[in-house]
């Protein structure tokens, strides 16, 4: 039914569309590119980077300052990542938020000690992650986080701009980051175990 | 035994600062700390080598992640295809 108005609407009125292409199609490598990190695939994220386009069309006449348009077409992607994933079930068991705070990657490295003889213990640790690996680890994050995450890594916006792509106050991104990076600290710790880096006996692990 | 108790004391609110500190570490890396925060924050890392280790591993987590995300090139005729999909 969406589509079927927007179709007509199109048919009948083409300036906009072209409007729409001018200020939008602009910012398709950057649109691109955090589709393409957020799903680390390249046909999902052109089909993300698609859906994103066709949703801001449709959704044109209400971009008030067309100035922003372009954190209005990452609102536009990361509500698609947001509502696409919800139902995908696809995440990670998360332990309480309390627990996951207190979470530390450089201090179970210290403890556990998984390469007793480097003396870059905590780099070495690092080291031994094959690319893929750091990328699966991001990808299990529940979609808040890892749109969170991948925005700051990938655009370097503040909390105030971040705040108003994900359409949230900035305490929420604040806490969405530090949590988003706990679990990936978490991730990378469990991935170490599953490759047998760190004994998984030692209580506590 | 009273200079214990003090000792004691001083210990758990230097802990307590580290607590604090570390939970600070990400807004500070996201240049999101400012004014009496950021300063409280860089006073104690001037005093606490631990927090400072504890700093720059969070920062080197920071860019080993985000160099691992990749950069792709734009696939060849995606604009064309997007152009196509919004003509209808």
């Amino acid at each position: 039914m969406e589509h079927g108005v927007r179709s007509q609407a199109l048919e009948t009125d083409v300036g906009p569309r072209r409007r729409f292409e001018e200020l939008a199609l602009p910012d398709l490598r950057a649109l691109y590119r955090f589709a393409r990190k957020l799903t680390g695939d390249g046909a999902a994220a052109e089909d993300l980077v698609q859906d994103t386009y066709l949703r801001a069309l449709n959704a044109f006449p209400s971009l008030r300052d067309p100035g922003r348009v372009k954190p209005w077409l990452f609102q536009i992607l990361s509500h698609l990542v947001t509502d696409r994933h919800r139902s995908a079930g696809r995440e990670v068991p998360l332990p309480s938020p309390e627990v996951l705070d207190r979470f530390s990657l450089y201090d179970l490295i210290s403890e556990e000690d998984p390469l007793p003889y480097s003396d870059r213990l905590h780099d070495d640790f690092l080291a031994q992650f094959p690319d893929e690996e750091v990328r699966a680890a991001l990808l299990a994050l529940p979609e808040a986080y890892r749109v969170s995450l991948v925005l700051l890594y990938t655009e370097e916006m503040s909390y105030r701009e971040l705040a108003a792509v994900l359409d949230c106050p900035v305490g929420t991104v604040m806490s969405r980051l530090h949590r988003g990076r706990k679990i990936l600290e978490r991730e990378l710790w469990e991935c170490a175990k599953r490759r047998g880096l760190v004994r998984t006996w030692k209580a506590g692990s | 035994m009273r200079q214990e108790a003090r000792v004691g004391e001083d210990m758990e609110s230097r802990k307590l600062s580290c607590e604090l500190a570390v939970q600070q570490f990400f807004a500070y890396l996201d240049r999101a700390l400012k004014g009496e925060p950021l300063e409280a924050l860089e006073a104690h890392l001037e005093a606490c080598l631990d927090c400072c280790d504890k700093l720059q591993f969070s920062r080197k987590l920071d860019a080993f992640v985000k160099d691992r995300l990749g950069e792709a090139a734009l696939p060849e005729g995606i604009e064309n295809r997007i152009r196509r999909a919004l003509a209808g």
